[in-house]
C-alpha cells in the first residue's frame, strides 16, 4: 500500500516537474514549491511515511540538502532529477519557504519509558543533542529530528549507518557507534516528541 | 571619583577638549556608559569597578583585584537580581561591565545590555542571520569586546558585528569568512588600539583557520594569520611536546606526502606552461616555523590539503602591551580523528602560537601534540605571568591548560616550553591510535580542560583550572569533506558504564606541583574567577556555583541556580557594593540543564 501510494507520488512529482520546468523561470515562488507538495504534502504531511516533514524544517538545512541533491552528494533519484534545474536562488528561496510554513503534527506515539531512557543514554554517548539540540528542534543546517516521520528517520540512520546515505560522513559514523537497537529507541523517541 | 579621573586621564591620553570630559563624567553613572579608553583596557588588572575584558584583562589573568567579597564574608553572599534571557540554551557568556552597564549574550549571538546594579534590561540585540550557521558544540557565544563607544560581536553566520554602546544600534557588519564552508564564531574577540581581533571556529568542519585584525572603527580588514601554512609539514615529530611518543608511522606519511605530490592528469592541465615542479611547490622544511615557500603554479589538489585542515581559534588572545605581540592557542586539524588525509605535523594545530600584533607576522610557536588524531586540540585561553624559569628567575611566561590534563607553562619570549605540570586527571593509554572498532584512552576528548579560561592568583603562583574527567573510546573513519558539514573523520563515543567526574586543580605554575585539588560530581566546563579576597568561584552541570577558599580549596558558599553554572564568572562594583556575576544556562556540549540566567550576586 505504501509502496503504491509512493509510486503515485513519484509519477506526480516528475508530470508536475516536467510541467514546471516547462514554465521556466517565470514560475511564482508558489509555483516552484507546487512540485514539492505532491510527495512532502499539501499541508506539510508527506504523502508517504519514508517522506521527511519539511514544512517547519530549518532553512539552512532545506538548502544544504537540496545542493546536495543538485550535486549528486545526496542520492536520491527524484531529488535529483528535481534539484537539477534549480539555482543557487532557487535552492535558497524554496529552503526560505518551507522553513517559514508551520511544523505538522503527524500524531505519532509517545516512546516507551523503556525507549526514552534507551534514547537518553545512547545520546550521551555520542551526544546527538550537541547538534540538534536540546529538545532536538536543530537550528541553522542542523535538521529539527522531534516530530518526524518515524520510518523517514528509521530509514535515513540506516543509510547513515550503511554509508548509502553519504552526504554526512559524520553521522555515518555516529550512526555506526551506536548499536541498532539504542537507533531503534532513538528513532521512537524522535517520532513521539 | 574613580569616574571622574579616569574620565579626565582618558581625555588628556586622547586630547579632548574639557568640555567633552565633563560630558564623560555626567555619563558615568550606573545603567549609563561611559567611553571605554584604551587606558582603561590597559589597566584592566587593577580596575576593581569594571570588568572590561572576557578574561579580566589583557594578559588574561581572570584575577580580579577587588577584596570586598572575601573569606569571612562570602558566606552571606546573596543574589542581587536574576535577570532572565528570552534564550534557553547554553550560556558560555563572560560578562563586561562598563560603570554599570553589564554586557552578556547568549546562545544564537544575541546581546543584551543590562543595568548592573538592577539587572533592568537597557537593549537588546537580535542579530538576523543568514539560513547557513554551523557549529560543532552548541549554538554559543562567549561574549562581547568593549572599546571607546562601541560593542563587538562574532555571530553564529560568521559576522563581526559593531554595536553602539548606548542603543545597541549596528554600526557596521562585515562578514569575517563564508559560513556555507564551515566558518562560524563562538568566541569573544578582543579589542586593542583600534583593532578587533577574532579568530575563527570551525575545526569540526573542512575549514582553513585564522586569527584576523579589523579596524574597530570601520570594520575594514587589517591583517590575517593562516593558522595552517601552505606548507604544514613541520619535523615529522615522533613524540608529544611533553616526550610520550604518538605512535605515527611516519614512513607511510612520507609516503602519503609524496603521492599527493605528484600531479594527476588534472593537475597537469590546470597548469600546463608553469615550469615548476609539484616537488619544488610544496618543499618539505625541516624546522618548525619556516616561511612556506610561494610559488605562482598550484600544488597538485591533493596536496592542497591546507585548505581543509582545520585549526580554529576558540578563545581570546592573551596581548602583551610591553612587546605587542599576541598569544593564542589553535585547535585541531580536521579531520579531528582521521590523520590519513593530512600527513605531517599539521602546523599549527594544536599549538601556541605568538604573533605581532601591529602585523600579524609570525613570531614563535610550540606544538603540543604534532599530528593530532583525538581532538586534543588547544583550546582554553593562554595567560601571560610571571614564571620562575628552570633556574627559578623570574621570567615573563605563557600558560595553557590542556586537554591532556597538563598545566604548560612556556617562556614568553620564543614560546619554548619551560615546565609542564602534574597531569590534574588521569591519564591511560596515551596516544593509543584510534580503530575502527573504538580504542579507549584518558583523557577523553573533552579534556582535561576544554575551552575553559584558567584563573590565576599572581600573588600566590597559582592557576585554577576546572577539569573533565570522562573516558572515552575513539573510531576512526575515512571520508571526503562532505562541504561544510560536521567533518570528524570519526566518532569520540562516551564509555557508559564507566564513572565521570570533575575537579577544580590548583597548580603552582612555578613548580608544576599540584598545590590542591576539589573532586565535583560531574565533569567541569565553563571557567573560573580569582579574587584578591581569597576566593575563586565556579560553576557546575548540576546547576551548583560555589565559591572556595583560593588557598586551601576549602569549600566556603554554594548556591543552586536551578540550571547548570558553565559559563566564566565575572566581577565589579556598582556604587562601592562589590557583586559576582555568572550564567547559569546548562551546556549543549555536555547536556547539561539549560536555563536562561544571568544571576548577580553581593553580600547582604
Amino acid at each position: 500500500m505504501a509502496v503504491r501510494r509512493f509510486t503515485a507520488c513519484v509519477s506526480a512529482a516528475v508530470l508536475v516537474w516536467a510541467g514546471v520546468s516547462a514554465a521556466a523561470r517565470a514560475d511564482t515562488i508558489d509555483e516552484k514549491a507546487a512540485v514539492c507538495s505532491s510527495c512532502h504534502g499539501e499541508k506539510g504531511v508527506p504523502t508517504d511515511k519514508n517522506i521527511p516533514i519539511i514544512w517547519g524544517q530549518q532553512e539552512g538545512y532545506l538548502y544544504l540538502q537540496l545542493r546536495d541533491f543538485k550535486k549528486g552528494a545526496r542520492k536520491n533519484e527524484i531529488m535529483n532529477g528535481i534539484a537539477e534545474s534549480l539555482e543557487k536562488d532557487d535552492m535558497k528561496e524554496l529552503a526560505a519557504y518551507f522553513a517559514a510554513k508551520p511544523w505538522p503534527n503527524l500524531n505519532q506515539a509517545s516512546a516507551s519509558d523503556a525507549d526514552v531512557l534507551q534514547a537518553k543514554t545512547a545520546n550521551s554517548a555520542v551526544g546527538c543533542s550537541a547538534c540538534h539540540l536540546d529538545r532536538f528542534q536543530g537550528t541553522g543546517t542542523v535538521p529539527r529530528l522531534s516530530g518526524q516521520s518515524h520510518d523517514y528517520l528509521a530509514k535515513t540512520l540506516a543509510e547513515f549507518r550503511s554509508g548509502e546515505r553519504a552526504n554526512n560522513p559524520g553521522m555515518t559514523s555516529l550512526a555506526q557507534a551506536t548499536p541498532e537497537p539504542d537507533l531503534k529507541a532513538m528513532e521512537a523517541y524522535l517520532a513521539g516528541l | 571619583m574613580k569616574n571622574l579621573v579616569t574620565a579626565l586621564l582618558c581625555s588628556a591620553a586622547l586630547g579632548l577638549p574639557a568640555v567633552q570630559a565633563q560630558e564623560i563624567k555626567s555619563a558615568s553613572r550606573y545603567g549609563d556608559l561611559s567611553t571605554v579608553s584604551q587606558d582603561m583596557l590597559n589597566r584592566a588588572a587593577s580596575d576593581s569597578q569594571n570588568f572590561l575584558q572576557t578574561n579580566g584583562d589583557y594578559n588574561q589573568q581572570r584575577y580580579y583585584p577587588n577584596r570586598q567579597i572575601n573569606t569571612t564574608n562570602v558566606s552571606k553572599l546573596r543574589p542581587a537580581w536574576i535577570f532572565q534571557t528570552e534564550v534557553k540554551e547554553s550560556l558560555e557568556t563572560s560578562p563586561i561591565v562598563v560603570n554599570g552597564t553589564m554586557f552578556v549574550t547568549t546562545s544564537f549571538s544575541q546581546v543584551y545590555a543590562l543595568n548592573a546594579r538592577t539587572g533592568e534590561e537597557l537593549w537588546h540585540y537580535v542579530p538576523k542571520m543568514g539560513p547557513i550557521t554551523t557549529f560543532c558544540c552548541g549554538p554559543n557565544n562567549r561574549g562581547v569586546a568593549v572599546s571607546d563607544n562601541m560593542v563587538y560581536l562574532g555571530t553564529l553566520d560568521s559576522q563581526l558585528v559593531a554595536l553602539d554602546a548606548r542603543s545597541g544600534k549596528v554600526m557596521w557588519k562585515t562578514e569575517i569568512a563564508d559560513p556555507e564552508e564551515g566558518y562560524s564564531e563562538t568566541m569573544a574577540p578582543t579589542v586593542v588600539d583600534n583593532k578587533v581581533l577574532i579568530g575563527t571556529n570551525g575545526g569540526e568542519y573542512g575549514i582553513r583557520g585564522f586569527m584576523k585584525a579589523f579596524d574597530a572603527k570601520t570594520g575594514k580588514l587589517i591583517w590575517t594569520f593562516n593558522t595552517v601554512p601552505e606548507n604544514s609539514v613541520g619535523v615529522w615529530a615522533e613524540k608529544d611536546a611533553t616526550g610520550k611518543d604518538l605512535h605515527r608511522d611516519i614512513a607511510a606519511e612520507k609516503a602519503t606526502l609524496a603521492a599527493m605530490l605528484q600531479p594527476t592528469a588534472a593537475d597537469q592541465k590546470q597548469k600546463s606552461g608553469a615550469a615548476d615542479s609539484a616537488a619544488k611547490v610544496v618543499p618539505v622544511v625541516d624546522k618548525p616555523g619556516a616561511t612556506p615557500s610561494t610559488s605562482a603554479a598550484p600544488a597538485p589538489k591533493a596536496a592542497q590539503f591546507y585548505k581543509t585542515l582545520g585549526g580554529g581559534i576558540w578563545q581570546n588572545p592573551a596581548v602583551d602591551l610591553e612587546t605587542r605581540r599576541i598569544y593564542f592557542v589553535v585547535g585541531n586539524p580536521s579531520p579531528d580523528l582521521d590523520g590519513s588525509q593530512r600527513p605531517g605535523d599539521n602546523l599549527y594545530t594544536d599549538s601556541l602560537v605568538s604573533l605581532d600584533l601591529d602585523t600579524g607576522k609570525y613570531v614563535c610557536h610550540l606544538q603540543y601534540i604534532p599530528h593530532d588524531v583525538w581532538d586534543f586540540d588547544a583550546v582554553s585561553p593562554p595567560v601571560i605571568t610571571k614564571v620562575a624559569d628552570k633556574d627559578g628567575k623570574p621570567i615573563k611566561g605563557v600558560l595553557h591548560a590542556g586537554k591532556t590534563g597538563y598545566v604548560y607553562v612556556h617562556d614568553a619570549k620564543d614560546c619554548s616550553l619551560v615546565r609542564y605540570s602534574e597531569p590534574m586527571v588521569p591519564q591511560e593509554n596515551m596516544w593509543t591510535l584510534p580503530t575502527k572498532e573504538g580504542a579507549r584512552m584518558l583523557p577523553g576528548a573533552n579534556g582535561g580542560v576544554e575551552w575553559s579560561p584558567l584563573a590565576t592568583d599572581p600573588n600566590r603562583g597559582l592557576a585554577y583550572a576546572i577539569n573533565l574527567h570522562q573516558p572515552m573510546t575513539y573510531q576512526v573513519q575515512n571520508s571526503p569533506y562532505p562541504d561544510g558539514k560536521l567533518w570528524l573523520g570519526g566518532a569520540f563515543k562516551v564509555i557508559p558504564s564507566e564513572e565521570q567526574w570533575g575537579n577544580i586543580t590548583a597548580v603552582d605554575y612555578n613548580t608544576g606541583k599540584i598545590r590542591w585539588q576539589v573532586k565535583t560530581a560531574q565533569p567541569m566546563i565553563g571557567g573560573i574567577l580569582a579574587t584578591a579576597g581569597g576566593l575563586i568561584f565556579a560553576g557546575e552541570g548540576n546547576g551548583l556555583f560555589k565559591a572556595y577558599d583560593s588557598e586551601s580549596g576549602s569549600p566556603l558558599w554554594s548556591f543552586q541556580a536551578g540550571a547548570g553554572v558553565n559559563a566564566p564568572p565575572s566581577s565589579y562594583s556598582v556604587e562601592g557594593k562589590q557583586y559576582i556575576v555568572v550564567g547559569a544556562g546548562g551546556n549543549t556540549q555536555l547536556d547539561y540543564k539549560r536555563g536562561n540566567s544571568i544571576i548577580a550576586f553581593t553580600v547582604d
